[in-house]
């Protein structure tokens, strides 16, 4: 029982393992917002001052701290306090307020507020530059222990950085299990995103609409599919390793990048661009529903479905597929199509989430989608590994990422964690496969 | 007994160093900045990130620096997770000058200030959320270069110029360049312009087709002292040190002990350590209610011989 759910889930547990990691590593106190904790707050102001006090109400804008502050201020002026005065903006609308608040002649009795607004300078300088307020008091609700990494804004972004390598990672999961390799996906992000943009340019640019984007989306990723076509029949029919024929369409596509765009970014791009890779649709991000759109059609796909057979077919034993009649050519070709166009709407889904086609972009991208499909349980040697896997994978990737981020974690060391957590997850994925792990353990019991 | 002494005086010592570091303590843990460069593999945004951990410590905050990796995709995921972690400020060196304009959209929505430095945000709409921005004024120290360059040469012959057209800088300082020429109606010839990739492998091997093609040139401008140094080598290799004057630029302390060692003849210089100041300076004010102004350039300054003999930064610094 404990071998298969080890065996079928082993990369679940590290990526649980991981995230309750982080969770516990970014606990961070956190100041109530919004109108609840301004409730609280209240009561104590009721106790402690006198209705005619000079209070100010305070909240940095377009944080969770405006609307604490502009519901404190209602509520205060419903329970009778006449000199409530609101600032929700930058340190500097604060310090003009309390400018004028002195010009007035008043003396501050207290700043309620919460978030980040106690650090602001101008509060700890009143004591220095504003003597008359001798007085005054800040008041912040209690604050509370919540894990960063936990927080619905970081979790998108988790989804939100890891998107367009895990949609590549379906195709290259494929061509892998056909024990190939596709090195070429990462310049071909970059192809689509310049391809795309460029005719969104050229068909009207700024004022372009939804049809142009979807247009120049689609060239984009249709040109990245007929790229692959190319390799896939050089693979198929003359025969060349291909870690050579994809490492040359690496070159040429990004070559071909520059080219087109003379080295410079196109961001002369229609304002439905940003829909597909920032948007919402129902409340969900648009990112989440492709990811799992995809992943499932692609699970079926491969698991009940002949040409999904075929291709763990091909990867099994390509010689005893050809003699049982699998098309073998076919396969191969039809897989680096689906990778090259999996590529291709990745970078779509990039240029919309930079609003800009760069030709830079993707770099190196096609090892991180390896390692992908290998920590996810995908053998290098092909015929076999599940598109499932291959996403828990790009989970782990993205929240080691993310997590050493949070942590603040220097560049350079972020790199070397990574690199061995990588190499860890596979030697364990081995480990597990050969039913070692539990052997291992069993044989330290005997010493 | 003796014993007895040593240990007393280890504890008054211990004692009163515990006293004297508590007196110089620095001030309160406020909160983390975020910085996000192009590329902390070169030394140049190492050293401003290094200073502006020092300059935020005095204000009790800390630095996270960390590097785009000249991957506009991946800073724009760093931005995310800054965001997420509720930083107080960001302090951005864009890749893309126009791509990390979503990212700068992102940190306002949550009101997060942010500040660039080097390199400018000029996405039409994020570029007005910036606080301030600081850097080097690199098309006056392209001019600088065409006044050197002028100067050497006794305005005669044909020059090479070695750009770098990925990055907007590089693209000011040659604009610049040639402006000088164009402005005072310069008898130089530019025989040639192409990339060296900002770095000297590629200034060396772009400098050596430079000779193969335009054998008779008299002078170099590179945009930064990498490709600069890579275009000495190939001139020394081919043996025209005494024809061929190199004008660089940066006045990076390779590129100061070169100027010192007369490889180089001019290498306009920049500041990086006042950038990091004064970003952190920017920010404080900002937390302080000042009035902080939207753009600051520090103009470049000539860095000549006579500048390097007694210019100890050469040697102690690196960057």
């Amino acid at each position: 029982m404990t071998r298969k759910l080890l065996s079928d889930y082993g990369m679940f547990f590290v990526l649980l393992l991981l995230c309750v990691l982080f969770s516990v590593l970014t606990l961070k106190e956190q100041m109530p917002e919004g109108s609840d904790a301004a409730a609280r707050l209240i009561e104590q102001i009721n106790n402690e001052f006198k209705k005619s006090d000079i209070i100010l109400v305070v909240g940095a804008v377009n944080t969770g701290s405006g609307p604490f502050a502009e519901a404190m201020f209602e509520d205060l002026r419903g329970e009778g306090f006449s000199n409530v005065e609101k600032v929700v903006g930058i340190p500097r609308d604060l310090k003009l307020k309390l400018d004028d608040i002195r010009a007035k002649g008043g003396v501050l009795a207290a700043i309620a507020t919460t978030g980040d607004v106690p650090k602001w300078l101008v509060i700890e300088l009143i004591p220095e530059k504003y003597p008359e307020f001798s007085g005054y008091k800040v008041l912040a609700p209690k604050s509370y222990m919540w894990p960063v990494f936990l927080k619905r804004s970081n979790l998108l972004a988790i989804v939100d950085r890891i998107v367009v390598i895990a949609l590549i990672a379906i195709g290259m999961t494929m061509v892998i299990i056909t024990a190939g390799i596709d090195l070429s996906v990462g310049s071909l992000i970059a192809l689509s995103a310049v391809i795309g943009t460029l005719l969104m340019k050229k068909m009207g640019g700024l004022h372009a609409s939804g049809w142009v984007v979807l247009i120049g989306f689609l060239v984009g990723i249709l040109s990245c599919g007929i790229v692959g076509a190319l390799g896939g029949l050089v693979v198929a029919r003359f025969k060349v390793a291909p870690f050579i024929t994809t490492l040359g369409i690496m070159m040429m596509a990004r070559g071909l990048a520059f080219m087109i765009t003379g080295g410079f970014s196109i961001y002369q791009v229609p304002k439905a661009l940003p829909w597909l890779g920032q948007g919402y649709s129902l409340g969900i991000p648009n990112t989440v529903v492709l990811l799992v759109v995809l992943y499932v059609a692609a699970h079926i796909f491969m698991a009940h479905t002949r040409m999904g057979r075929y291709i763990y077919a091909v990867g099994g034993n390509k010689e005893a597929a050809r003699l049982s009649g699998v098309p073998v050519k076919f396969v191969i070709v039809f897989v680096y199509i689906i990778s090259s166009l999996a590529a291709g709407l990745g970078g779509c889904i990039q240029a919309s989430q930079l609003n800009t086609g760069t030709p830079n972009i993707g770099i190196m991208y096609e090892l991180y989608v390896i390692a992908a499909v290998v920590v996810g349980g995908t053998s290098l040697s092909g015929g076999s590994g599940r598109i499932l896997g291959t996403l828990i994978g790009a989970f782990i990737i993205s929240v080691i990422q993310n997590g050493m981020n949070l942590l603040g974690i220097e560049s350079y060391t972020q790199q070397v964690v990574l690199g061995a957590v990588i190499l860890g997850a596979v030697l364990l994925d081995k480990a597990r496969s050969s039913g070692g792990m539990l052997a291992f353990l069993h044989k330290k019991k005997k010493y | 007994m003796n014993h007895k002494r040593v240990i007393t005086w280890c504890v008054l010592g211990i004692a009163l160093a515990a006293f004297v570091s508590s007196c110089s303590k620095s001030p309160r843990y406020k909160g983390k900045i975020g910085v996000t460069c192009m590329d902390l593999t070169n030394p140049f945004f190492k050293l401003i990130a290094n200073v502006m951990q020092e300059e935020a410590a005095k204000y009790g905050y800390e630095i996270v620096a960390l590097s785009g990796e000249l991957d506009p995709a991946k800073q724009n995921n760093q931005f995310s997770d800054f965001v997420a972690q509720g930083y107080d400020a960001i302090f951005l060196n864009p890749v893309d000058s126009r791509a990390a304009g979503e990212g700068v959209k992102k940190a306002h929505e949550a009101g997060i200030p942010v500040f660039t430095y080097d390199v400018q945000v000029t996405d039409e709409q994020a570029k007005d959320l910036i606080v301030s921005h600081i850097g080097s004024d690199n098309y006056q120290g392209g001019l600088l270069a065409g006044e050197s360059m002028m100067k050497v040469t006794g305005d005669q012959g044909k020059v090479a110029i070695i750009t770098y057209p990925e990055v907007t800088s590089c693209i000011l300082r040659v604009n610049g360049f040639k402006d000088y020429l164009k402005e005072h109606n310069s008898k130089l010839v530019i025989a040639t312009e192409l990339s060296g990739k900002g770095n000297r492998s590629d200034g060396y091997a772009v400098a050596t087709d430079i000779l193969t093609a335009h054998p008779d040139i008299v002078g170099i401008f590179a945009i930064n002292d990498p490709s600069g140094l890579g275009a000495y080598a190939a001139v020394l290799k081919a043996g025209k040190t005494e024809q061929i004057t190199i004008v660089a630029f940066d006045a990076s302390p390779a590129g100061k002990q070169a100027v010192f060692e007369k490889k180089l003849y001019d290498s306009p210089q920049q500041f990086p350590r006042k950038m990091a100041v004064g970003t952190v300076e920017a920010f404080i004010k900002y937390l302080n209610g000042e009035d902080v102004a939207k753009k600051n350039f520090i103009p470049c300054a000539h860095y000549y011989y006579e500048d390097s003999v007694d210019d100890k930064s050469r040697v102690t610094e690196q960057w």
